[in-house]
């Protein structure tokens, strides 16, 4: 277990990106939600727990990782885009990564 | 055992290369069913983008008459070079490209993928949808010879099988043939964002005197705050796709919202007026393996056959994809339909799968570009330098200065030492030239 080389981003560049709710470019998105499964969970708690940077709760581009008041990472699997990105970038392989059962999950309209 | 569902072929997967695939082994004559987890083929593909017609008239020589679900003709394409200011632009727009069929068109995978699926069907491929495909039937050998599902009784039977799962590659993995996730240095998240405009304004916008024409762009530099990437603004028909993509581990280390970096470049001074008062009819978000030739899967086992983003067949540099799926999958259907003739299906034989796919374009070009993503990786301040700088040196030219010429060229190399050493810039340009030439 290990993270990768980390960089930080001139951080005069990184105040110019405007702060951005992600539900806002959600509610365009239809989705068919299995309330019976969830497909991706946290492995072990106790590993996010000692993630220094966890940075899940960025690069997800649905915001399904946040955390609560006591510092849990929580999974909304409901708003999954499943891009995949979550199983290959979390530093400490603690995303237990499922496909949503047939027909459920993201339905794209455009694409 | 009484009702065994068994056919001569399966196909995992509705995009490109399964359908491509499931089209060409129909055609010859196979029984065939294909399999797509989404509520149709194409719900779950989301992409750019632009369709080659190349592969279309390989996989579906009288793909026109079929009326084809596409956006516009490609007719102008190139590269913008954004700075945090400025714009320079290389880009082409010929009426060379105005021919029917063009070379590309843009295209929605929602509206794409089922139609072209479709045309599949018609064909007689048996398409399944709402069906995970969940692992492999193998027999007492260890053999493949169908695959599970998470259907109830839904097993179904094949000797050969053809994986086209896309780039998250759980089936593929689970044989052995890829050895693992790929790393997030080789793999590309981009976020996009359709928005809805009337036809005319798309075209006033533009510079487009119709619906025949289109623009395809890719724009470096400011679009993914200068680190690897690209941005990228297509026109559809009704409206524009803008998105941007960046190596996951960008995003990983700099604890980055890939949403807020689209949303920066949306506000960019010089894209935002294309962008007034357009409606966000849809956003979404998906992977682009850039896994690179020498870390491609194995193409084959005994029964088994993948094709597509689940083989890493993507060549960034060009943003193709979906022609080397189809072509792929073409090739793999080709290959299964002999293999019945021949009533072989061992990796032995299936091993021409791979020799094909050699002769074709599709590994020709990967290999060539086998160190493109490495360069990427290995030079990550490549898009910050050279585009600001290209910004720069352009801005000096173009403007009267009162200045010496000669002094002005002075000042504009003396701009690029400022930001890279000569031996850095010699480098860059040997390892860029390296990974153009293969
Ligand atoms: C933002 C973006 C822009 C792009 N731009 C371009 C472009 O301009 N031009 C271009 O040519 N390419 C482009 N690409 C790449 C292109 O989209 C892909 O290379 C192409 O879609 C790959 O086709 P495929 O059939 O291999 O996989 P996919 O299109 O991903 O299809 C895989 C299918 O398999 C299904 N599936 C997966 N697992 C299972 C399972 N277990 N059971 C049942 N079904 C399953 C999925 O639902 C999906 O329908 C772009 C990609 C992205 C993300
Ligand atoms: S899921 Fe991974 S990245 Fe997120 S907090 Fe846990 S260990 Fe860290
Ligand atoms: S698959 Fe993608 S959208 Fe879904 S939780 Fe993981 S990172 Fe987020």
């Amino acid at each position: 277990m290990r993270e990768k080389k980390r960089t930080t981003l001139n951080p005069a560049l990184a105040a110019t990106l405007p702060p951005t709710n992600v539900d806002d470019l959600l509610v365009s998105v239809k989705y068919y939600v299995d309330e019976e499964y969830a497909h991706i969970r946290i492995k072990d708690d106790k590993v996010c727990a000692d993630c220094p940077h966890r940075p899940c709760l960025d690069f997800c581009p649905a915001g399904v990782f946040t955390q609560d008041r006591t510092g849990k990472i929580l999974v909304g699997y409901q708003a999954c885009l499943e891009c995949g990105s979550c199983r290959i970038g979390c530093p400490y392989q603690n995303v237990d990564w499922n496909l949503p059962r047939g027909g459920y999950g993201v339905a794209y309209k455009f694409g | 055992m009484a009702n065994k569902l068994t056919f001569d072929a399966i196909v995992v997967g509705g995009g490109p290369a399964g359908t491509s695939a499931a089209i060409t082994m129909a055609r010859a004559g196979l029984q065939t069913i294909l399999i797509e987890r989404g509520r149709f083929a194409g719900a779950k593909n989301f992409f750019g983008g632009v369709l080659y017609t190349h592969a279309l008239d390989a996989v579906l020589p009288d793909w026109q008459s079929r009326g084809p679900a596409l956006e516009r003709p490609v007719t102008d394409t190139g590269y913008w070079l954004l700075s945090p200011d400025s714009v320079l632009r290389f880009t082409q727009k010929s009426e060379r490209f105005k021919k029917v069929p063009a070379e590309s068109y843009t295209a929605l995978r929602a509206n794409f993928d089922p139609w072209f699926a479709q045309q599949a069907v018609d064909l007689g491929v048996l398409v399944i949808t709402k069906t995970t495909v969940t692992g492999f039937l193998r027999d007492e050998k260890g053999r493949v010879i169908g695959v599970t599902t998470d259907r109830p009784d839904g097993d179904v039977y094949a000797p050969v099988v053809i994986i086209a799962e896309g780039v998250n590659n759980l089936l593929t993995q689970q044989l052995g043939l890829a050895k693992s996730d790929l790393p997030p240095r080789f793999v590309a998240l981009s976020v996009k964002e359709y928005l809805g405009l009337p036809e005319k304004e798309v075209e006033a916008r533009f510079g487009l005197s119709g619906p025949d024409e289109g623009v395809a762009i890719d724009v470096f530099g400011d679009a993914t705050l200068g680190l690897p990437g690209t941005g990228f603004i297509y026109t559809d028909r009704a409206g524009i796709s803008i998105g941007c993509g960046l190596l996951l581990e960008q995003l990983v280390i700099n604890n980055l919202k890939p949403y807020e970096i689209l949303a920066r470049f949306k506000n960019h001074p010089i894209i935002k007026p294309y962008l007034e008062g357009a409606e966000r009819l849809e956003y979404g978000a998906h992977l682009i393996p850039e896994t690179g030739y020498d870390r491609m899967p194995t193409l084959y086992t005994d029964g088994v056959m993948v094709a597509g983003d689940a083989a890493g067949m993507v060549d960034a540099l060009h943003r193709e994809g979906t022609n080397l799926a189809m072509i792929a999958g073409k090739i793999a259907g080709e290959t299964a339909v002999e293999a019945h003739k021949q009533r072989n299906f061992s990796a032995e034989f299936l091993k021409e799968y791979r020799r094909r796919l050699q002769d074709s374009f599709v590994l020709k070009d990967l290999k060539q570009y086998r160190r493109m993503t490495d360069f990427l990786d290995s030079t990550p301040h490549f898009m910050e330098t050279y585009v600001n700088f290209a910004n720069e040196a352009a801005y000096r030219y173009f403007t009267a200065h009162g200045m010496a010429k000669r002094d002005m060229e002075k000042e504009i190399i003396r701009l690029l030492t400022r930001r890279r050493s000569f031996l850095g810039v010699a480098v860059d340009m040997i390892k860029l030239l390296r990974g153009m030439r293969g």
